[in-house]
Protein backbone atom coordinates (compact mmCIF):
# COMPACT_ATOMS: atom_id res chain seq x y z
CA UNK A 1 0.00 0.00 0.00
CA UNK A 2 1.39 3.48 -0.43
CA UNK A 3 1.80 5.67 2.24
CA UNK A 4 4.45 7.94 1.09
CA UNK A 5 3.24 11.19 -1.33
CA UNK A 6 4.41 14.30 -2.24
CA UNK A 7 3.24 16.93 -0.23
CA UNK A 8 0.15 19.38 -1.04
CA UNK A 9 2.73 21.84 -1.75
CA UNK A 10 4.47 20.00 -4.50
CA UNK A 11 1.25 18.78 -6.39
CA UNK A 12 -0.23 22.65 -6.12
CA UNK A 13 3.46 23.20 -8.07
CA UNK A 14 3.21 19.81 -10.41
CA UNK A 15 -0.35 21.30 -10.93
CA UNK A 16 0.42 24.57 -12.21
CA UNK A 17 3.78 23.45 -14.11
CA UNK A 18 6.15 25.18 -12.01
CA UNK A 19 7.60 22.08 -10.26
CA UNK A 20 11.47 21.35 -11.81
CA UNK A 21 10.76 18.72 -15.32
CA UNK A 22 12.81 16.17 -13.10
CA UNK A 23 10.79 16.01 -10.03
CA UNK A 24 7.57 16.62 -12.22
CA UNK A 25 8.37 13.58 -13.67
CA UNK A 26 8.64 11.56 -10.84
CA UNK A 27 5.18 13.22 -9.56
CA UNK A 28 3.44 12.16 -12.76
CA UNK A 29 4.53 8.65 -12.57
CA UNK A 30 3.81 8.67 -8.92
CA UNK A 31 0.43 10.20 -9.74
CA UNK A 32 -0.26 7.37 -11.84
CA UNK A 33 0.18 4.58 -9.86
CA UNK A 34 -2.15 6.55 -7.18
CA UNK A 35 -5.38 6.81 -6.88
CA UNK A 36 -5.43 8.84 -3.94
CA UNK A 37 -3.19 11.64 -5.37
CA UNK A 38 -5.13 11.62 -8.92
CA UNK A 39 -8.00 12.72 -6.92
CA UNK A 40 -6.22 15.84 -5.16
CA UNK A 41 -4.62 16.89 -8.22
CA UNK A 42 -8.82 16.97 -9.73
CA UNK A 43 -9.68 18.91 -6.97
CA UNK A 44 -6.15 21.43 -7.42
CA UNK A 45 -6.89 21.90 -10.82
CA UNK A 46 -10.21 23.19 -10.31
CA UNK A 47 -8.77 25.32 -7.63
CA UNK A 48 -6.26 26.70 -9.82
CA UNK A 49 -8.52 27.16 -13.28
CA UNK A 50 -10.76 29.59 -10.69
CA UNK A 51 -8.30 31.21 -9.75
CA UNK A 52 -6.43 31.76 -12.92
CA UNK A 53 -8.92 32.18 -15.46
CA UNK A 54 -10.52 34.99 -14.33
CA UNK A 55 -11.89 38.42 -16.06
CA UNK A 56 -10.10 41.39 -16.11
CA UNK A 57 -12.14 44.27 -17.13
CA UNK A 58 -9.30 46.23 -18.54
CA UNK A 59 -8.88 43.35 -21.09
CA UNK A 60 -12.10 43.35 -22.17
CA UNK A 61 -11.02 45.72 -25.89
CA UNK A 62 -8.68 42.96 -27.61
CA UNK A 63 -5.72 44.52 -29.66
CA UNK A 64 -5.39 43.32 -33.24
CA UNK A 65 -9.09 41.64 -32.71
CA UNK A 66 -9.76 38.40 -31.34
CA UNK A 67 -12.45 37.77 -34.45
CA UNK A 68 -9.27 37.51 -36.90
CA UNK A 69 -7.80 35.02 -34.32
CA UNK A 70 -11.57 33.08 -34.19
CA UNK A 71 -11.82 32.70 -37.73
CA UNK A 72 -8.31 31.23 -38.16
CA UNK A 73 -8.84 28.57 -35.75
CA UNK A 74 -12.02 27.81 -36.48
CA UNK A 75 -10.49 26.94 -40.50
CA UNK A 76 -8.43 24.22 -38.70
CA UNK A 77 -9.86 20.71 -38.99
CA UNK A 78 -10.67 18.33 -36.26
CA UNK A 79 -8.47 15.93 -35.68
CA UNK A 80 -9.65 12.66 -35.19
CA UNK A 81 -7.36 10.45 -35.76
CA UNK A 82 -4.76 10.87 -33.09
CA UNK A 83 -2.84 7.36 -33.64
CA UNK A 84 -1.17 6.03 -30.87
CA UNK A 85 2.70 6.53 -30.20
CA UNK A 86 3.69 2.67 -30.12
CA UNK A 87 5.38 2.54 -27.01
CA UNK A 88 4.66 -0.66 -24.89
CA UNK A 89 6.21 1.10 -21.21
CA UNK A 90 7.81 -2.39 -20.46
CA UNK A 91 11.62 -2.87 -19.54
CA UNK A 92 13.34 -6.29 -18.84
CA UNK A 93 15.76 -7.35 -16.62
CA UNK A 94 17.15 -10.75 -16.69
CA UNK A 95 13.77 -12.55 -18.18
CA UNK A 96 11.69 -10.36 -15.82
CA UNK A 97 9.82 -7.78 -17.15
CA UNK A 98 8.06 -4.66 -15.66
CA UNK A 99 5.49 -3.08 -17.09
CA UNK A 100 6.07 1.21 -16.08
CA UNK A 101 4.02 4.08 -16.00
CA UNK A 102 2.60 5.72 -18.02
CA UNK A 103 5.01 8.75 -17.24
CA UNK A 104 7.94 6.61 -17.74
CA UNK A 105 7.07 5.19 -21.64
CA UNK A 106 8.83 8.11 -23.31
CA UNK A 107 12.05 6.86 -21.52
CA UNK A 108 11.87 2.59 -22.46
CA UNK A 109 13.96 3.62 -25.54
CA UNK A 110 16.17 6.20 -23.84
CA UNK A 111 17.22 3.78 -20.85
CA UNK A 112 20.77 2.24 -21.49
CA UNK A 113 21.59 -1.54 -20.60
CA UNK A 114 22.04 -2.80 -17.45
CA UNK A 115 25.21 -3.37 -15.75
CA UNK A 116 25.30 -5.58 -12.49
CA UNK A 117 26.18 -3.04 -9.73
CA UNK A 118 28.00 -4.50 -6.21
CA UNK A 119 26.15 -7.40 -4.49
CA UNK A 120 22.91 -8.03 -5.87
CA UNK A 121 22.39 -4.81 -6.89
CA UNK A 122 21.73 -3.57 -11.14
CA UNK A 123 21.59 -0.06 -12.64
CA UNK A 124 20.35 1.01 -16.01
CA UNK A 125 20.97 4.59 -17.22
CA UNK A 126 17.99 6.64 -18.29
CA UNK A 127 18.86 9.66 -20.30
CA UNK A 128 16.85 12.96 -19.28
CA UNK A 129 18.72 15.23 -21.09
CA UNK A 130 18.88 18.31 -19.79
CA UNK A 131 17.22 17.50 -16.65
CA UNK A 132 19.77 15.41 -15.30
CA UNK A 133 20.57 11.53 -14.99
CA UNK A 134 17.88 9.37 -13.83
CA UNK A 135 18.51 5.39 -13.13
CA UNK A 136 16.44 2.39 -13.06
CA UNK A 137 17.69 0.40 -9.46
CA UNK A 138 17.09 -2.95 -9.47
CA UNK A 139 17.45 -4.63 -6.24
CA UNK A 140 17.68 -8.56 -5.99
CA UNK A 141 15.96 -10.16 -2.98
CA UNK A 142 18.83 -9.64 0.26
CA UNK A 143 20.38 -6.75 -2.51
CA UNK A 144 21.54 -3.71 -0.37
CA UNK A 145 23.31 -0.48 -1.47
CA UNK A 146 26.32 0.71 1.06
CA UNK A 147 24.96 3.17 3.51
CA UNK A 148 25.34 6.64 1.95
CA UNK A 149 24.29 10.44 2.05
CA UNK A 150 23.30 12.81 -0.92
CA UNK A 151 25.09 15.76 -2.40
CA UNK A 152 22.09 16.97 -3.55
CA UNK A 153 18.57 15.67 -3.62
CA UNK A 154 17.65 12.17 -4.71
CA UNK A 155 13.99 11.78 -5.92
CA UNK A 156 13.06 7.78 -5.81
CA UNK A 157 9.84 6.04 -7.10
CA UNK A 158 9.34 2.58 -5.75
CA UNK A 159 8.04 0.55 -9.55
CA UNK A 160 7.75 -2.63 -8.29
CA UNK A 161 8.42 -4.84 -5.09
CA UNK A 162 9.22 -3.27 -1.79
CA UNK A 163 12.15 -2.24 0.34
CA UNK A 164 14.26 -0.63 3.55
CA UNK A 165 16.69 1.70 4.07
CA UNK A 166 16.82 1.91 8.36
CA UNK A 167 15.09 5.03 8.26
CA UNK A 168 12.03 3.43 6.99
CA UNK A 169 9.94 0.97 4.73
CA UNK A 170 8.76 1.34 1.28
CA UNK A 171 6.00 -0.36 -0.80
CA UNK A 172 5.19 -0.61 -4.45
CA UNK A 173 4.25 3.13 -5.53
CA UNK A 174 5.66 5.51 -2.99
CA UNK A 175 7.72 8.85 -3.56
CA UNK A 176 10.56 10.17 -1.41
CA UNK A 177 12.87 12.57 -1.61
CA UNK A 178 15.87 12.09 -0.04
CA UNK A 179 18.27 15.38 0.60
CA UNK A 180 21.92 15.69 2.33
CA UNK A 181 20.43 15.24 5.54
CA UNK A 182 19.62 11.41 5.06
CA UNK A 183 22.20 8.94 5.95
CA UNK A 184 20.44 5.57 3.97
CA UNK A 185 21.40 1.97 3.64
CA UNK A 186 18.60 0.52 1.11
CA UNK A 187 18.28 -3.06 1.38
CA UNK A 188 15.86 -5.43 -0.24
CA UNK A 189 13.86 -8.28 1.48
CA UNK A 190 11.17 -8.79 -1.09
CA UNK A 191 10.85 -12.14 -2.63
CA UNK A 192 10.61 -10.74 -5.85
CA UNK A 193 13.59 -8.14 -5.10
CA UNK A 194 12.65 -4.22 -5.88
CA UNK A 195 13.08 -1.75 -8.78
CA UNK A 196 12.68 2.01 -8.59
CA UNK A 197 14.18 4.96 -10.88
CA UNK A 198 15.44 7.44 -9.38
CA UNK A 199 17.04 10.90 -10.09
CA UNK A 200 19.93 12.09 -8.11
CA UNK A 201 21.07 15.46 -9.13
CA UNK A 202 24.60 14.79 -7.48
CA UNK A 203 26.56 12.29 -7.10
CA UNK A 204 26.05 9.51 -3.90
CA UNK A 205 28.60 10.19 -1.04
CA UNK A 206 29.74 6.90 0.89
CA UNK A 207 29.89 7.41 4.50
CA UNK A 208 30.66 4.15 6.22
CA UNK A 209 34.02 2.00 6.15
CA UNK A 210 35.38 0.22 2.80
CA UNK A 211 32.34 1.98 0.71
CA UNK A 212 34.03 5.09 1.04
CA UNK A 213 36.87 3.74 -1.66
CA UNK A 214 33.29 3.98 -3.77
CA UNK A 215 33.78 7.43 -3.55
CA UNK A 216 35.86 8.29 -6.44
CA UNK A 217 33.76 6.18 -8.51
CA UNK A 218 30.36 7.46 -7.01
CA UNK A 219 29.24 8.68 -10.71
CA UNK A 220 28.65 5.08 -10.86
CA UNK A 221 25.85 5.43 -8.69
CA UNK A 222 24.51 8.66 -10.40
CA UNK B 1 -7.89 50.07 -5.12
CA UNK B 2 -4.59 52.02 -6.29
CA UNK B 3 -6.95 53.12 -9.33
CA UNK B 4 -10.17 53.33 -6.85
CA UNK B 5 -11.97 51.02 -8.77
CA UNK B 6 -13.75 48.79 -6.33
CA UNK B 7 -12.80 45.51 -6.63
CA UNK B 8 -15.69 43.80 -5.40
CA UNK B 9 -18.36 46.03 -7.60
CA UNK B 10 -16.13 44.95 -10.57
CA UNK B 11 -16.14 41.21 -9.67
CA UNK B 12 -19.96 41.07 -9.11
CA UNK B 13 -20.90 41.60 -12.67
CA UNK B 14 -18.37 38.71 -13.51
CA UNK B 15 -19.59 35.54 -14.10
CA UNK B 16 -17.43 32.78 -12.52
CA UNK B 17 -16.47 29.72 -15.15
CA UNK B 18 -18.51 27.63 -12.20
CA UNK B 19 -21.63 29.49 -12.92
CA UNK B 20 -22.00 28.88 -16.49
CA UNK B 21 -20.03 24.98 -16.65
CA UNK B 22 -23.09 23.64 -17.69
CA UNK B 23 -23.88 26.02 -21.24
CA UNK B 24 -20.53 25.72 -22.09
CA UNK B 25 -19.89 21.95 -21.74
CA UNK B 26 -22.58 21.64 -24.16
CA UNK B 27 -21.21 24.37 -26.66
CA UNK B 28 -18.09 21.76 -26.18
CA UNK B 29 -20.11 18.85 -27.02
CA UNK B 30 -21.61 20.77 -29.98
CA UNK B 31 -18.45 21.59 -31.72
CA UNK B 32 -17.10 17.66 -30.90
CA UNK B 33 -20.45 16.52 -32.64
CA UNK B 34 -20.81 18.79 -35.72
CA UNK B 35 -18.26 21.18 -35.83
CA UNK B 36 -20.53 24.09 -34.76
CA UNK B 37 -18.64 27.33 -35.42
CA UNK B 38 -21.47 28.93 -33.02
CA UNK B 39 -21.20 27.11 -30.55
CA UNK B 40 -17.02 27.53 -31.10
CA UNK B 41 -17.78 31.46 -30.69
CA UNK B 42 -19.63 31.34 -27.67
CA UNK B 43 -16.93 28.84 -25.66
CA UNK B 44 -13.95 31.42 -27.23
CA UNK B 45 -15.85 34.64 -26.63
CA UNK B 46 -15.90 33.52 -23.31
CA UNK B 47 -12.16 31.58 -22.48
CA UNK B 48 -10.18 33.62 -24.75
CA UNK B 49 -10.01 36.48 -22.75
CA UNK B 50 -10.20 34.79 -19.64
CA UNK B 51 -6.79 33.12 -21.11
CA UNK B 52 -5.09 36.15 -21.94
CA UNK B 53 -4.90 37.39 -18.71
CA UNK B 54 -3.34 33.99 -17.54
CA UNK B 55 -1.43 33.99 -20.36
CA UNK B 56 0.11 37.85 -19.88
CA UNK B 57 1.29 36.99 -16.11
CA UNK B 58 2.77 33.88 -17.42
CA UNK B 59 4.27 35.06 -20.30
CA UNK B 60 5.02 38.73 -19.61
CA UNK B 61 4.52 39.26 -23.11
CA UNK B 62 2.31 40.11 -25.29
CA UNK B 63 3.02 38.35 -28.22
CA UNK B 64 3.70 34.86 -26.92
CA UNK B 65 0.72 35.62 -24.25
CA UNK B 66 -1.62 35.60 -27.62
CA UNK B 67 0.06 32.46 -29.19
CA UNK B 68 -0.61 30.32 -26.03
CA UNK B 69 -4.28 31.60 -26.17
CA UNK B 70 -4.41 30.77 -29.89
CA UNK B 71 -2.94 27.48 -28.92
CA UNK B 72 -5.15 26.53 -26.41
CA UNK B 73 -8.17 27.44 -28.23
CA UNK B 74 -6.82 25.59 -31.37
CA UNK B 75 -6.79 22.49 -29.11
CA UNK B 76 -9.80 22.73 -27.59
CA UNK B 77 -12.13 23.49 -31.43
CA UNK B 78 -9.91 20.71 -32.87
CA UNK B 79 -10.09 18.48 -29.96
CA UNK B 80 -13.53 18.76 -28.26
CA UNK B 81 -14.35 15.00 -28.59
CA UNK B 82 -11.79 14.58 -25.78
CA UNK B 83 -13.21 16.68 -23.53
CA UNK B 84 -15.53 15.13 -20.82
CA UNK B 85 -17.93 16.54 -18.76
CA UNK B 86 -18.14 13.83 -15.88
CA UNK B 87 -14.25 14.58 -15.04
CA UNK B 88 -14.73 18.23 -14.67
CA UNK B 89 -15.88 21.37 -15.77
CA UNK B 90 -14.68 22.95 -19.25
CA UNK B 91 -12.51 25.77 -17.24
CA UNK B 92 -10.50 23.01 -15.85
CA UNK B 93 -10.15 21.32 -18.81
CA UNK B 94 -9.26 24.46 -21.28
CA UNK B 95 -7.02 25.42 -17.92
CA UNK B 96 -5.18 22.11 -17.75
CA UNK B 97 -4.75 22.44 -22.02
CA UNK B 98 -3.31 26.16 -21.42
CA UNK B 99 -1.01 25.31 -18.59
CA UNK B 100 0.31 22.20 -20.80
CA UNK B 101 0.82 24.73 -23.90
CA UNK B 102 2.93 26.98 -21.03
CA UNK B 103 5.17 24.46 -20.03
CA UNK B 104 5.82 23.13 -23.92
CA UNK B 105 6.08 26.81 -24.75
CA UNK B 106 8.94 28.06 -21.93
CA UNK B 107 11.09 24.61 -22.62
CA UNK B 108 11.03 25.82 -25.57
CA UNK B 109 12.23 29.27 -24.75
CA UNK B 110 14.77 28.08 -22.56
CA UNK B 111 16.02 26.42 -26.10
CA UNK B 112 15.73 23.42 -23.88
CA UNK B 113 15.33 19.77 -26.01
CA UNK B 114 12.45 18.36 -25.85
CA UNK B 115 13.86 15.42 -23.43
CA UNK B 116 9.91 15.66 -21.38
CA UNK B 117 6.89 17.12 -22.49
CA UNK B 118 3.62 18.27 -21.00
CA UNK B 119 1.64 15.20 -22.63
CA UNK B 120 3.82 12.94 -21.07
CA UNK B 121 3.48 14.85 -17.21
CA UNK B 122 -0.24 15.81 -17.81
CA UNK B 123 -2.05 13.15 -20.45
CA UNK B 124 -4.85 15.70 -20.97
CA UNK B 125 -5.22 15.47 -24.90
CA UNK B 126 -3.93 12.04 -25.09
CA UNK B 127 -6.94 10.25 -26.70
CA UNK B 128 -5.93 7.03 -24.65
CA UNK B 129 -6.53 6.58 -20.71
CA UNK B 130 -3.83 5.26 -18.57
CA UNK B 131 -5.38 2.17 -18.10
CA UNK B 132 -6.01 1.16 -22.27
CA UNK B 133 -2.41 -0.34 -22.23
CA UNK B 134 -4.51 -3.61 -23.95
CA UNK B 135 -4.76 -3.00 -27.68
CA UNK B 136 -7.86 -4.71 -28.33
CA UNK B 137 -8.36 -7.00 -31.69
CA UNK B 138 -10.91 -3.99 -33.24
CA UNK B 139 -7.69 -1.59 -32.72
CA UNK B 140 -5.02 -4.11 -34.20
CA UNK B 141 -7.26 -4.44 -37.14
CA UNK B 142 -7.33 -0.78 -37.46
CA UNK B 143 -3.34 -0.11 -37.00
CA UNK B 144 -3.04 -2.62 -39.45
CA UNK B 145 -4.94 -0.96 -41.87
CA UNK B 146 -3.45 2.13 -41.09
CA UNK B 147 -0.35 0.61 -42.08
CA UNK B 148 -1.23 -0.41 -45.32
CA UNK B 149 -2.22 2.62 -45.80
CA UNK B 150 0.84 4.32 -45.08
CA UNK B 151 2.26 3.41 -48.14
CA UNK B 152 0.34 4.99 -49.96
CA UNK B 153 1.76 8.72 -48.23
CA UNK B 154 3.45 10.73 -49.96
CA UNK B 155 7.31 9.75 -49.17
CA UNK B 156 7.55 13.23 -46.76
CA UNK B 157 4.39 12.81 -45.01
CA UNK B 158 5.02 9.15 -44.03
CA UNK B 159 8.35 10.50 -42.74
CA UNK B 160 7.26 12.43 -40.73
CA UNK B 161 4.17 10.38 -39.72
CA UNK B 162 6.87 7.56 -38.58
CA UNK B 163 8.94 9.90 -37.16
CA UNK B 164 6.18 10.56 -34.59
CA UNK B 165 4.10 8.08 -34.40
CA UNK B 166 6.62 5.03 -34.86
CA UNK B 167 9.59 5.88 -33.21
CA UNK B 168 7.99 8.35 -30.84
CA UNK B 169 9.71 11.30 -31.33
CA UNK B 170 8.49 15.01 -30.97
CA UNK B 171 7.70 17.09 -33.54
CA UNK B 172 10.72 19.53 -32.83
CA UNK B 173 13.16 16.59 -33.10
CA UNK B 174 11.96 15.65 -36.71
CA UNK B 175 12.21 18.92 -37.65
CA UNK B 176 15.82 19.46 -36.31
CA UNK B 177 16.78 16.27 -38.02
CA UNK B 178 14.79 16.71 -41.40
CA UNK B 179 16.19 20.47 -40.97
CA UNK B 180 13.16 21.92 -42.25
CA UNK B 181 11.18 24.65 -40.26
CA UNK B 182 8.75 23.07 -37.48
CA UNK B 183 5.59 24.88 -38.90
CA UNK B 184 6.72 22.55 -42.13
CA UNK B 185 6.61 19.08 -39.75
CA UNK B 186 3.00 20.27 -38.56
CA UNK B 187 2.00 21.17 -41.49
CA UNK B 188 3.01 17.27 -43.14
CA UNK B 189 1.41 15.73 -39.82
CA UNK B 190 -1.97 17.53 -40.60
CA UNK B 191 -2.39 16.75 -44.00
CA UNK B 192 -0.84 13.22 -43.64
CA UNK B 193 -3.72 12.59 -41.05
CA UNK B 194 -6.32 14.10 -42.56
CA UNK B 195 -5.29 11.76 -45.73
CA UNK B 196 -5.12 8.80 -43.86
CA UNK B 197 -8.30 9.70 -41.97
CA UNK B 198 -10.04 10.36 -45.56
CA UNK B 199 -8.19 6.95 -46.68
CA UNK B 200 -9.97 5.00 -43.67
CA UNK B 201 -13.40 6.69 -44.49
CA UNK B 202 -13.10 5.40 -47.90
CA UNK B 203 -12.12 1.72 -46.34
CA UNK B 204 -15.36 1.57 -44.60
Amino acid sequence: MIKLHPTQAQLVEFAEGTLSPAMSLVVAAHCDMCQHCQEKLEVINTQLAESSLVYDVSEQELPGGYSEMLSRITSLPASHIDVPAQQHGIIELDGKTFKLPRALHRYVSKTGNWSHLVGKLWQAPVDLGDMGRANFIYMEKGGRVPEHTHKGNEITLVLDGEFSDGISHYDTGDFMIMTEDHVHAPESNASEGCLVFSIVDQPLHFTSGLARLLNPFSQLFF
Amino acid sequence: MLVGIPLEESRSNVTKPKDCADEMAAHLAAVAESRSKTSFAKVFGYFAPRLRSYALKQMGNEALAMELVQDTMSNVWQKAHLFNAEKGSPSTWIFTIARNIRFDMLRKLQNRKEDVCSDDLWPVLCEQTPDANEVSLDEQITLEQVGQLFDVLPDKQRAVIEAIYIDGKSQQEVADELCIPLGTVKSRTRLALQRLKDMLQDYD
